[in-house]
């Protein structure tokens, strides 16, 4: 294989790892938002639940993290079949 | 030279003999000392022999773990990566029992108690770093390294000059995890069995130093492996009696907390215990890239065959470590729920006895009584052993590997001497261990256990992550942003209201927030990117010309390049 394309698919793999972890920053810093005014309804709760928007959102964050791992593993799986025996 | 196996084992029998002595000595005036203490503070914890039975056990199985791992430990490879023979599945659990420390467990849930949601997000900045670990580590420092996260960063750059700085900011991680640790046992042990503190501090280093020093990494995983086991057993089954008593509805739980809190139903949003969102942000930076810097964590990278199995292994650690967060949520509201209005958790001052960070215990015993307490004690126990275990293993790796093999022997160490220098380290680290964890006593383990995050973040995190993704990165950027990131980093903590205010009693701090790494991590990045930069050097070039090898080995390994079948 030429080294062009090997650096192509090394560039892919790359943008493909800051992408994922650009979004898994984005959803971890907007946990912020119960603390500015901008998010104070997520102290309310849920309907008529006593869950507040709060918890939800820390319950869905650990959730969609490993959904995005899974996600991840998924779409990036085309290692090298040979690093078995590396 | 390596050590023939009759001889390790012979020392290891008798070593181990003494050990258990020593362990059967401190126990049995322990226990008259407990039953003196609790003769005198009836009311704080009576003596709980389940307790201290099912603690016997876990210490009995985990010395003959540590005997069946030093005789298969005979190379500093088995020592610092047990021979990288563990499957992705068994080390992805050792990761988690790594990583859920007595802070995970007990200071989160504590802190919940205190303050509600607020005590949730040092567990948000715990368990979050994991995706990032998967997307931006595991493969690249796998493939790439061979027994530290240091092996990685000295690939390309200068290795003498960059292994004393990573060594250095591992060292400084190491030791202030291990105080968080030994508060964490010590308070513990106190508690459970009416120990003095420190004798409790001193069991606990003795028992690491005999799964460490002779079955080195192999010992250390599966005591890590055990213990994870036994936490998410504890914890799905506290959780379990927790709903049970709320009638299986998280709204009566999270009802009957609001209800029984002092302040209310103001214990399901934020703003008990942070009210700042700088103060928030400079948390959660601090917990995210502080774990992706902590160097015994990216050492257990090392430990399977493979950067598949490596990245597996990140998964599956993710898995086990959201379970036990979110069982966390039903745990932590459930010592609300079912701790407050109950007199006999309180002390004469009306605070919880044995501080916040018993908040789990007690709860066990609400729920499950003498059995569910003694088994949640044992496995806190266990949580600290594990933890201390592999900050052991990465703390002697740092000096043996890194320093001696590396730096003083150029690659080429004497294996015997190397072994020897080790276990000797091991020994030191334990000293180290002791002496520090008398010194932070009073000192809450959550707060502490984010400080080696602040330098880890600062420091190896940047080195680390710069070196795998920016082909501009120098040898003199590296060491300069790492000592900025070091020193800005202790600087802060120290002019913080933690040791400022509480450890040396000035009256203000200096610095408003207890973890700066908001600060110290863009300063260390800024830092290394204008050196770096600006470097003319001989050795900027090389440094910069290396990138392109490091980074087709990265991704593809030894070969550098992928399957054809695939690309």
């Amino acid at each position: 294989m030429e080294e062009k394309e090997v650096l192509r698919a090394v560039r892919r793999k790359t943008r493909l790892r800051l992408g994922s972890a650009l979004i898994t920053l984005a959803l971890y810093f907007s946990y912020i938002f119960n603390y500015l005014p901008s998010g104070s309804f997520l102290k309310e709760r849920l309907g008529s639940s006593w869950i507040s928007g709060s918890l939800a959102m820390f319950a869905g964050l650990i959730i969609l993290f490993i959904f995005l791992e899974w996600l991840f593993l998924f779409v990036d799986s085309d290692d090298d079949p040979d690093a078995d025996e590396r | 030279m390596i050590p023939t196996r009759m001889s390790a084992s012979t020392l290891v029998r008798s070593t181990a003999m003494c050990v258990l002595s020593l362990l059967l000595l401190l126990l049995i005036p322990g226990y008259a000392l407990a039953a003196g203490s609790i003769d005198g503070e009836v009311q704080r914890q009576p003596l709980n022999l389940t307790a201290i039975g099912m603690f016997l056990v876990f210490v009995v199985i985990t010395l003959g773990i540590s005997y069946w791992a030093s005789r298969r430990t005979n190379s500093s490879k088995d020592f610092y990566t047990a021979g990288g023979g563990i499957s992705g599945l068994q080390n992805g659990t050792a990761i988690a029992g790594d990583f859920m420390s007595a802070a995970s467990f007990l200071g989160v849930t504590g802190l919940i108690f205190l303050g509600g949601f607020d005590g949730l997000v040092l567990a948000l900045g715990a368990f979050s770093a994991w995706p990032l670990m998967l997307f931006l580590l595991a493969k690249r420092v796998r493939n790439l390294g061979s027994f530290t996260f240091v092996d990685v960063v000295s690939q390309r750059l200068d290795q003498t000059p960059i292994r004393i700085v990573t060594v250095t900011g591992t060292i400084v991680v190491v030791i202030l995890y291990l105080i968080a640790q030994m508060v964490g046992a010590g308070k513990l042990i106190e508690l459970l069995f009416g120990l003095p503190y420190q004798l409790a501090v001193i069991l606990v280093t003795l028992l690491v130093l005999a799964y460490v020093t002779f079955g080195g990494m192999l010992a250390t995983t599966w005591v890590q492996i055990v213990k994870a086991i036994l936490l998410i057993i504890g914890a799905t089954v506290a959780a379990f009696l927790v709903m049970k008593e709320s009638g299986f509805s998280l709204n009566v739980l999270f009802a009957g907390a609001a209800e029984n809190h002092p302040r209310g139903s103001a214990i399901l949003g934020s703003g008990l215990l942070f009210d700042d969102p700088v103060q928030i942000a400079t948390i959660m930076v601090s917990m995210m890239f502080g774990t992706l810097g902590l160097p015994h964590i990216l050492m257990r990278l090392f430990t399977v065959p493979n950067m598949r199995e490596a990245r597996k292994s990140v998964f599956y650690a993710s898995l086990f470590m959201g379970y036990f967060y979110l069982a966390v949520i039903i745990l932590g509201f459930g010592t609300i729920y079912l701790l407050y209005g109950q007199p006999e958790y309180f002390g004469p001052d009306g605070k919880l006895i044995g501080g916040n960070n018993m908040a789990a215990i007690h709860l066990a015993n609400a729920v499950g009584g003498d059995l569910l307490t003694g088994f949640l004690s044992a496995v806190s126990f266990a949580t600290i052993l594990a933890v201390v275990a592999g900050l052991t293993v990465s703390g002697a790796a740092a000096i043996s590997h890194d320093i001696y093999a590396e730096v003083i022997c150029k690659g080429n160490p004497n294996a015997h001497t190397e072994l020897t220098l080790t276990r000797i380290t091991t020994l030191v680290i334990g000293v180290i261990a002791v002496v520090l964890g008398i010194m932070f006593e009073n000192e809450n383990v959550a707060f502490i256990a984010t400080m080696p995050m602040v330098v880890a973040a600062s420091v190896n995190f940047p080195i680390l992550f710069l070196s795998l993704f920016w082909p501009g990165l120098t040898t003199r950027g590296a060491i300069t942003g790492g000592i900025v990131g070091l020193v800005s980093s202790v600087v802060l903590i120290v002019v913080g209201p933690q040791v400022w205010v509480s450890v040396l009693g000035y009256q203000e701090a200096l610095f408003p927030y207890d973890y700066p790494a908001l600060f110290t991590l863009p300063l260390a990045l800024g830092v290394t990117w204008c050196i770096s930069v600006s470097d003319r050097s001989a050795r900027g070039a090389i440094d910069r010309r290396n990138y392109h090898d490091l980074l087709l080995r990265s991704e593809y390994g030894t070969t550098g390049k992928p399957h054809e079948v695939h690309l």
